[in-house]
C-alpha cells in the first residue's frame, strides 16, 4: 500500500485514527482501545509486516506514548502507531500475538518506562540487573550521576574551589530548575 | 601502525579519536567545562600577578594547574571543541587507548598535550568553496561577503 492508500485504508477501518503522511513514511494515532486493532491493520491491511521497533516517549503530565516503527518491505513504506497511555494507569495490551519479536522490545519498554503490556508471555527486565528500582527513562527519574557529582563549571576562572562570592549564580546549561527532584 | 585500514591514518577528515589539548593556547575562561554535557572536562587553576616589563602595574592572569578530560565520561559530541574561542582543543583521529582500569581513561594535560602531536593538518577547502571567513575579514573585497 502506498501512503495514500494507508491514509484511506486507515480512514476506513480505524476511524478513531488521525493520519498525517509525509513522503514514504505514515504517522497513525490512536487511542489505546483500538492499539492492538491498528497494528492488526497495519500487519495485515497496509502490508508492513516488518516490526522494526517499540519504545515509549516520556509526554510528563499527558502520559506516555508508545510508539512503534512498521514497515513494509514490499512498498517501502515506514510506518509510525503511536497512542498515549495515562501516567496512573500504563498498561496497553501486548502485540507479542501479531510480532512475536516485539517481546523483547516490550520487555525493555516495561522496565525503562513502565508501561505494562498484558498478555505479555514473560514481561521480566532485559537489561536492568535484578532488583533495580524505578524506571530510568522516564523524565522524574534522578540521574545518580548528577546527584553524587559537582558540577566541574562552577569554578571561576583562576579560582582553586568554586567559591560562594560568585557574582553570579552559574548553572549547568540544560539542567531545567529544580532539578533533581528530590 | 602496520598501515592497515583500521590505522587512524587512513581515517576519514575530522574523525573523532580523542581531544587533544594545546594548552599554551588555554586562558582557563572554563567555557568548555561548562558546556560539556557530561560534566567530564575538569580545569583547576590560580590566579598570578606578573610584572611585565613595559606595562606600568602588575597584571593578573590565571595559570592553568590541572587539565584532565574523562573519556570514561566523554560521548565525543565535540562542543568543547566548537566553544573555545582560543583553540585549544583539537580533534585527533587517534583512537587507541584502552585501559584496563577506568581511571586510566582520565587524560591529564600532558597526556592531553602529547596528542596534539596526532592532530592532522585541517583538510583542503573543497574546489569552489568560499573563502574562510577569517580571511575574509582581513582582506574585504577578496570574495564574496559571508
Amino acid at each position: 500500500m502506498t501512503g495514500a492508500q494507508l491514509l484511506a485504508g486507515a480512514a476506513r477501518h480505524l476511524p478513531s485514527a488521525r493520519c498525517a503522511a509525509e513522503e514514504g513514511t505514515v504517522t497513525m494515532e490512536v487511542p489505546r482501545e483500538d492499539w492492538l486493532a491498528a497494528l492488526a491493520f497495519a500487519r495485515d491491511t497496509a502490508g508492513c509486516d516488518f516490526f522494526d521497533w517499540l519504545t515509549a516517549v516520556d509526554e510528563q503530565d499527558h502520559g506516555l506514548a508508545v510508539v512503534v516503527h512498521l514497515y513494509s518491505i514490499e512498498d517501502q513504506q515506514h510506518l509510525f502507531v503511536r497512542t498515549l497511555v495515562p501516567p496512573d494507569d500504563p498498561v496497553l495490551p501486548t502485540a507479542t500475538p501479531l510480532f512475536r519479536g516485539a517481546a523483547w522490545a516490550e520487555r525493555e519498554t516495561h522496565e525503562m518506562f513502565g508501561v505494562v503490556f498484558e498478555g505479555h508471555p514473560d514481561l521480566v527486565p532485559l537489561l536492568l540487573p535484578q532488583g533495580f528500582e524505578g524506571h530510568p527513562l522516564r523524565k522524574d527519574f534522578p540521574l545518580a550521576a548528577r546527584a553524587t557529582q559537582d558540577w566541574p563549571g562552577a569554578r571561576e576562572p583562576g579560582e582553586p574551589a568554586a567559591s560562594a562570592r560568585s557574582r553570579r549564580r552559574l548553572v549547568p546549561p540544560g539542567v531545567p530548575e529544580g532539578w533533581p527532584p528530590a | 601502525m602496520n598501515g592497515s585500514d583500521l590505522d587512524a591514518g587512513h581515517l576519514p577528515p575530522r574523525s573523532r579519536g580523542v581531544i587533544a589539548l594545546l594548552e599554551e593556547n588555554c586562558t582557563v575562561c572554563m567555557l568548555c567545562a561548562r558546556e560539556c554535557p557530561d560534566w567530564c572536562i575538569y580545569i583547576e587553576s590560580h590566579k598570578q600577578t606578573v610584572l611585565a616589563p613595559d606595562a606600568g602595574r602588575p597584571r593578573v592572569r590565571n595559570v592553568l594547574d590541572r587539565f584532565a578530560i574523562d573519556f570514561s565520561l566523554c560521548m565525543y559530541c565535540g562542543i568543547c571543541i566548537e566553544v573555545c574561542p582560543y583553540d585549544a582543543l583539537f580533534w585527533s583521529p587517534e583512537f587507541g587507548y584502552p585501559e584496563t582500569a577506568i581511571a586510566g581513561l582520565t587524560h591529564e594535560r600532558d597526556r592531553l598535550r602529547d596528542w596534539m602531536q596526532t592532530v592532522p593538518p585541517p583538510p583542503a577547502h573543497d574546489p569552489g568553496a568560499p573563502p574562510p571567513r577569517e580571511a575574509q575579514a582581513a582582506s574585504p573585497g577578496a570574495g564574496p561577503a559571508g
